[in-house]
């Protein structure tokens, strides 16, 4: 079928060129959609406009696109059997979190042991460095009123009380992650429609 | 001549489709055992060898942590390796919350337990392998479906304060070979 020697090494070539080519170039788009930023929510269920839920993290159940997405952006989760996680990437009115933006945050008690809610920068999806050397505040720590209603102040300037620093720099994305360790039976009942966190828009 | 180039077409077409789809399935799949083998690594480097604890001490944000890791979280971290036999794990646990978790090298969170669970201040596990036999080993046995993973240890700590009960809780720990 072949005709000549020729012939014969052109197509050897012309096999490990394309084999090469197809290897490099589906490596690369398939680990930009494993490590893009936010892509580790991609999966996550939409609860409301503010809050993302998944029960997948470290789960047998998990996808594998959603495996490694958790491993890489987010490694070492807890299964929902001990603790569920939400994800914020924009405020109530759909709006992405901003870093140059001040936002409130305002709930009431979660049935549960304990919660946190945390901050990472979206890019670095990592704490973002600050002075106070804050980034969470949990369901002990934060301030609460008679009634357990409580606040946290995200912003880049300081504020009175339970402020959550974001980056001074402009425009940088950031998320919020509340962590609600040992559910109680009712709560976990409902997921993940809870009584979620508000996240509210004060100034831009 | 065509029809011989449009057949090597064809082969070409079909064997770039191939390579995409194994190499896509390859990054899917070993990405997870990729991350669990690099904290593995850094653990051991931390702990001074496998099998081995490493406690964080620090309260707050640490740039060296994991991404997206809980602040809030007080972390006893272990990267083990039963190839040459179980591992013991044991200690007391921390009243605020305390849980053991374990993770097979494809990251799945295979075994976790809390201290209201335990029912005990202390706690006593012995990790193996399926094949490894436990019968004369005191404590708890937990069997991984991989030879090598990760032990985490978390305590909750609300604030700075709770670090001094924390590390005294930490320095109680044992982890080695059982």
């Amino acid at each position: 079928m072949l005709r000549g020697k020729t012939e014969l090494v052109a197509v050897v070539i012309g096999v490990i060129a394309l084999v090469a080519a197809s290897y490099w170039g589906t490596r690369t788009y398939t680990l930009s959609r494993l490590t893009g930023q936010d892509v580790i929510f991609e999966t996550f269920e939409q609860v409301d406009e503010t809050w993302l839920y998944s029960d997948k993290i470290g789960a047998a159940a998990a996808s594998d696109v959603e495996r490694a997405r958790v491993a890489i952006g987010g490694p070492l989760g807890l299964s929902s059997k001990e603790a569920v996680y939400f994800v914020s990437v924009t405020d109530d009115q759909g709006n992405p979190l901003r870093s140059q933006c001040t936002y409130r945050v305002s709930g009431g008690s979660i049935d549960s042991r304990w919660w946190s809610l945390a901050l990472y920068d979206s890019e670095t999806q990592h704490y973002v460095p600050n002075e106070q050397n804050r980034s969470s505040w949990n369901s002990v720590s934060i301030p609460k009123s008679d009634s357990d209603e409580w606040v946290i102040n995200v912003s880049p300037s300081p504020q009175e009380t339970a402020w959550l620093p974001t980056q001074k720099a402009p425009e940088k994305p950031f998320e919020l992650m509340l962590r609600i360790y040992n559910p109680s039976d009712s709560l976990r009942a409902a997921l993940p429609n809870i009584d979620l966190p508000k996240v509210e828009r004060v100034s831009c | 001549m065509l029809g011989r180039y449009s057949l090597y077409a064809v082969l070409a077409a079909t064997l770039a489709a191939l390579t995409c789809v194994g190499t896509n399935a390859l990054v899917i799949q070993q990405a997870p055992v990729k991350v669990m083998s690099t904290i593995e690594a850094r653990i051991a480097k931390a702990a001074g060898e496998w099998n081995a604890c490493y406690h964080n001490q620090e309260y707050g944000p640490r740039a060296e942590a994991a991404r997206r890791a809980n602040p809030d979280s007080i972390i006893s971290s272990m990267a083990y390796d039963l190839s040459d036999g179980p591992v013991r794990v044991s200690g007391k646990t921390w009243p605020r919350y305390w849980s053991i978790s374990l993770y097979q090298q494809n990251s799945n969170n295979f075994f976790v337990r809390n201290d209201l669970e335990l029912g005990d201040a202390n706690f006593d596990f012995v990790l193996a392998l399926e094949d490894h036999d436990t019968s004369e080993l005191a404590g708890e046995t937990i069997r991984s479906p991989t030879a090598k993973g990760i032990m985490l240890v978390r305590r909750f700590a609300a604030d700075a304060d709770d670090m001094p009960g924390i590390v005294a809780n930490q320095e109680q720990m044992f982890c080695g070979p059982a």
